[in-house]
């Protein structure tokens, strides 16, 4: 055959297809008919010659269908049949296509937008060039000691000692984060920033949009007065300004010069990205270089440090290459035993942090809520293709092939759920969007969440995969049914629909276990949510505003002039009508860490300088706790009479009393911090646990200082909290200009209500209700739907037996407890079995949960009763419509 | 009337070809002159014709279009192809050869043996 009469043919079959299909029925038809008539003519009546004509022709059908095949694109044709007659049949019963196409969306929709955000966080590439060779080199606190952190902070000289032997990398730069008066330019302004050395952008491989990164010369001390802007900063305050490169800006009171503005998106590195130990801005606005001195002293310094591997290079190997390198300084240097561990961290898997475990609970309830879809629509379809048996056992008898039958089925099973794929998309663009605003900003890379491609591939092979399964096992079921049976029979009583009943009430079953697991679960968090609702975190946060007042470093160079003006911030503030008690202190309740030292106890003399306790260490002002709303336990307050010349006194937590006064108290005791350079200071007060972090946390012991006694922290980053007789924002401008009165290049940032930060504290917990909750209630939904299906089918099954057990005097109550029973029994093995699951199950969440054990009976039989009560509900009309059953038309009925 | 026999597989396409190359015919109509040529001795089932000739067309050894038949209705007439009429020669050819073959073969004596 030529190529192009094949193509003809096909073409043919494509376009015209309607137009060859009536051709062939007239073609068929002109032949019966002449025969009909050269029949006539030979002396046989018109009707019998009509019959006689079509019975020498054959099955009319057949013969069609060998055309069909004949002609070639057969594959096609049959398709777009079968795709119209299945089209046809499901929209004959509206209410299954219905409940099938938006059960299974639901299950793809969701699924689908989780599978996004963990594409997003978990399997997506870095938006760095070649990012898997971008690693973070951490330095590890030795062993049995407890900073609070496994990691610490890099210090100059350690950075140093690492770049001299820095093989396994291709470059390895350090930063740090600051914060930035910007002055001169409109309104002062505090910027997150960071100082980094010369190899920082190159190690992330990352380009400026205008302008180059910092150069080897202006990473020295002398001449880091350069800065890099991000696209934000360079839209917000310099209008986008093509020209801004060369031009001076005023930060922290000196001249930078903007030497490259950064890609839009570029915003490295963000809090959520980082070890929450380091304590990063949230997004940093600027750069600087770092301009570490070429002799660095040795001593504290807060350095983060990221490097490029060599190409070829792997994780391992670059660990095996820094243990080398911590070995050398070990064997040069034993004051550095045990302090130069370090640990390889691919960035990657720094970014991903801590939410891996969360997104594998998400993922977890997601694949539940889609087995349940699932198994309901096998459900349904098994139900469905037992109601066809007969048309199947026809269709068989009439000449259809086994292939045939279970291509049919396939084909409404695939039109079924890639309906429901589509469907399924738009759900789970709404669920994508509802993650991306509900969502709790600590979630490293949400913004980069999207439907993208790998998103609806997913979406398309789940709705493919569950299509063709739930099309498959009907089809293959059907088309083994023994003709000769089933048309005998009826439709019941067969081996074949007493093996799909006990397949369906394994499905429900398991409907029933998987529901039951996700809704514990849900229930679990929800416990832990309103338990933290009523944890008590040690302040009250009502009517309270906060802020943070950065000072310029070298306006404010000397600790006198500091105190002197927070002591006019805190008079002026006092006097403003409306604000109660105002107070100022390195942090505020769940205002993030704070500040940690290790202290010297004369009670508790340590061993060595290695043994020395750690503790938080707070320097707060008079009128602090009172505008924070703790408490005092035992003692006394701070005081105004508390001075430079008086006795110098603490205040500690009880935490700290507990662990090491916990019997004879605190007051009265002494307590310092590590050096002796510092004097000892007095216990006077103790206060009850403020939280910092999370209402969930384990606080740790904590001592306060006052501001005004020689304390050593900068004091550059100070809170400001103002507890106000009314709406705490009321007052926002009065105490600005206040501030302003005083200093007029005195930024206020970090401008938030305590009960703002209290709420931003619970995002995570509530979003994890929510979104759990959800699905548990997607779950119930679907489960009872499924519960409702299985026990109306069997009612309807069953009818003939009902009209017979009371035709024979059978209560009618007795009918519907009966029914009532049937579901009762398949709900109780379901909840029973998913009992045992739910234990194995919640013991994983632990880490999540708080005030509530994992195997909380209360939840556990909560939960049981409701799905239980659910089940009952779902089955209550297939039972009344049992009990409702007339003898007579029952008996009828087949 | 000889009883008729049944049509021996695969020779319906080289009937069908004959057929029609001695003029277009619709498909009653090449019914009927296989029938006729065959002196009513073959048995063609009715409803196996047109696949047969859905495949020749898809082929492309015959070729068909609508025309007006004898009782003036609209009816489909196919016709012979170029290619069509090569494949019948090359088809009569080994057909003949075959049944030379076959007729030598089932007239061999013991003697020749």
């Amino acid at each position: 055959m030529t190529l192009g009469s094949r193509l003809r043919s096909w073409q043919r079959t494509i376009l015209q297809r309607s137009r060859t299909e009536s051709e062939m029925d007239a073609e068929l038809r002109f032949h019966v008919e002449s025969r009909a008539e050269d029949l006539t003519r030979g002396g046989v009546p018109l009707q019998e010659a009509r019959r006689r004509a079509q019975l020498e022709f054959g099955g009319i059908e057949t013969a069609k269908e060998e055309c069909r095949e004949a002609r070639g694109a057969s594959f096609i044709e049959t398709l777009l049949q079968d795709i119209r007659f299945a089209w046809r049949l499901l929209r004959k019963s509206p209410g299954f296509t219905t409940t099938a196409v938006l059960t299974l969306a639901a299950g793809i929709g969701a699924s689908a937008a989780v599978f996004s955000v963990v594409n997003a966080i978990l399997l997506k590439p870095l938006p760095y060039p070649d990012s898997s060779r971008i690693v973070l080199p951490e330095l590890v606190a030795p062993a049995g000691v407890n900073l609070g952190s496994e990691y610490i902070p890099w210090g100059q000289l350690q950075f140093r000692m690492l770049t001299r032997d820095a093989h396994p990398f291709q470059t390895v730069g350090a930063f740090q984060n600051d914060s930035f008066n910007l002055t001169g330019a409109g309104e002062p302004a505090s910027l997150d920033g960071f100082r980094a050395s010369q190899e920082f952008f190159p190690a992330l491989g990352v380009a400026p949009e205008l302008g180059r990164a910092f150069t080897t010369e202006e990473d020295q001390p002398g001449h880091e007065f350069e800065v890099i802007l991000s696209d934000r900063l360079w839209r917000e305050r310099f209008s986008a300004d093509r020209n801004i490169l060369g031009r001076t800006v005023e930060l922290n009171g000196s001249s930078y010069t903007v030497v490259a503005v950064m890609p839009a998106d570029f915003a490295f590195p963000r809090a959520e990205e980082m070890p929450s130990s380091f304590n990063f801005p949230r997004e940093p606005q600027l750069w600087v270089p770092l301009a570490i001195p070429a002799e660095p002293k040795p001593g504290p310094s807060e350095l983060a440090v990221i490097g490029r591997l060599k190409p070829g290079v792997t994780v391992p190997q670059a660990q095996a290459a820094v243990n080398l390198i911590t070995e050398h300084v070990e064997a040069q240097d034993h004051r550095y035993v045990g302090w130069f561990n370090m640990r390889v961290v691919p960035l990657q898997r720094q970014v991903v942090g801590d939410t891996r475990l969360p997104l594998q609970l998400m993922l977890g309830a997601v694949c539940i809520v889609l087995l349940i879809a699932c198994s309901n629509v096998a459900n349904l379809l098994l139900t469905r293709s037992l109601a066809r048996r007969r048309e199947f056992t026809l269709r068989a008898a009439l000449g259809a092939g086994r292939a045939r039958l279970i291509r049919q089925l396939l084909t409404e099973s695939l039109l079924i759920s890639v309906t429901a794929g589509a469907v399924g998309i738009l759900i789970a663009n709404a669920g994508i969007y509802f993650v991306k605003t509900l969502g709790p900003s600590n979630i490293p890379r949400l913004r980069e969440v999207t439907l993208d491609l790998p998103v609806l591939a997913f979406a398309l092979g789940v709705s493919l995969a569950t299509g063709i399964l739930f099309g498959l096992v009907p089809g293959i079921a059907a088309a083994r049914e023994n003709l000769v049976d089933s048309l005998k029979e009826g439709s019941h009583k067969s081996e074949g629909s007493r093996m799909s009943a006990r397949l369906r009430n394994a499905l429900l079953v398991s409907q029933v276990a998987l529901a039951l697991v996700l809704v514990i679960s849900a229930g679990l968090l929800t416990r832990t949510f309103f338990q933290l609702l009523g944890a008590d975190g040690g302040f009250s946060a009502e009517q309270v505003l906060t802020f943070q007042l950065p000072l310029p470093p070298l306006k404010y160079a000397e600790q006198d002039h500091i105190v002197a003006l927070f002591g006019n911030v805190l008079e002026r503030l006092r006097a403003i009508p409306g604000v109660q008690s105002a107070g100022i202190g390195e942090t505020v309740p769940l205002g993030g860490e704070g500040e940690s030292t290790v202290i010297r106890m004369p009670d508790h003399p340590a061993a060595s300088q290695k043994e020395m306790p750690f503790a938080n260490f707070t320097v707060i002002s008079p009128g602090y706790f009172s505008a924070i709303g703790t408490p005092l336990l035992r003692g006394r307050d701070f005081l105004e009479t508390d001075t430079t010349d008086s006795m110098p006194v603490a205040i500690v937590n009880a935490a700290m009393e507990k662990k090491y006064w916990p019997n004879e108290g605190a007051i009265g005791r002494q307590v310092g911090p590590g050096t002796t350079r510092f004097p000892l200071l007095t216990i006077v007060g103790v206060v009850p646990d403020v939280k910092h972090t999370s209402l969930r946390e384990e606080t740790a012991p904590e001592m306060y200082m006052l501001y005004n006694q020689k304390p050593w922290p900068s004091m550059l980053e100070m809170r400001v909290a103002l507890r106000t007789k009314a709406d705490p924002a009321s007052v926002t401008e009065t105490v600005r200009e206040n501030i302003h009165a005083i200093d007029p290049d005195l930024p206020l940032a970090r401008v938030a209500t305590l009960t703002t930060l209290v709420d931003d504290s619970m995002s995570q917990p509530r979003f994890s209700v929510l979104l759990l909750g959800s699905f548990g209630a997607l779950a119930l939904l679907l489960a009872s739907i499924g519960m409702y299906g299985v026990i109306s089918y069997s009612v309807l099954q069953r009818t003939q037996e009902i009209g017979i057990r009371m035709a024979l005097g059978a209560q009618r109550r007795k009918v519907f407890g009966m029914v009532l029973g049937q579901g009762a029994r398949l709900a109780g093995l379901g909840i029973a079995i998913g009992l045992v699951a739910a234990l194995g199950v919640t013991r994983l969440m632990a880490s999540f949960l708080y005030g509530v054990r994992p195997t909380d009976p209360l939840t556990f039989a909560g939960v049981s009763l409701l799905l239980l009560g659910i089940a009952l509900l779902a089955c209550y009309l297939p039972a009344r419509r049992a009990m409702r059953v007339d003898p007579m038309v029952a008996l009828k009925y087949e | 009337m000889a009883k008729p026999i049944d049509l021996l597989q695969g020779t319906l396409d080289m009937l069908i070809l004959k057929a029609v190359s001695l003029g277009p015919l619709h498909g009653y109509g090449i019914l009927l002159r296989i029938q006729q040529i065959s002196k009513e001795r073959l048995e063609i089932q009715q409803g196996s014709l047109y696949p047969a000739l859905y495949r020749l067309e898809h082929q492309g050894w015959i070729a068909s279009e609508w025309g007006e038949s004898e009782n003036k209705r609209k009816a489909k007439y196919y016709r012979l192809t170029a290619a069509g009429k090569r494949r019948f020669q090359a088809e009569t050819e080994k057909w003949n050869r075959m049944a030379d073959m076959i007729a030598g073969i089932l007239s061999t004596t013991p003697e020749e043996v």
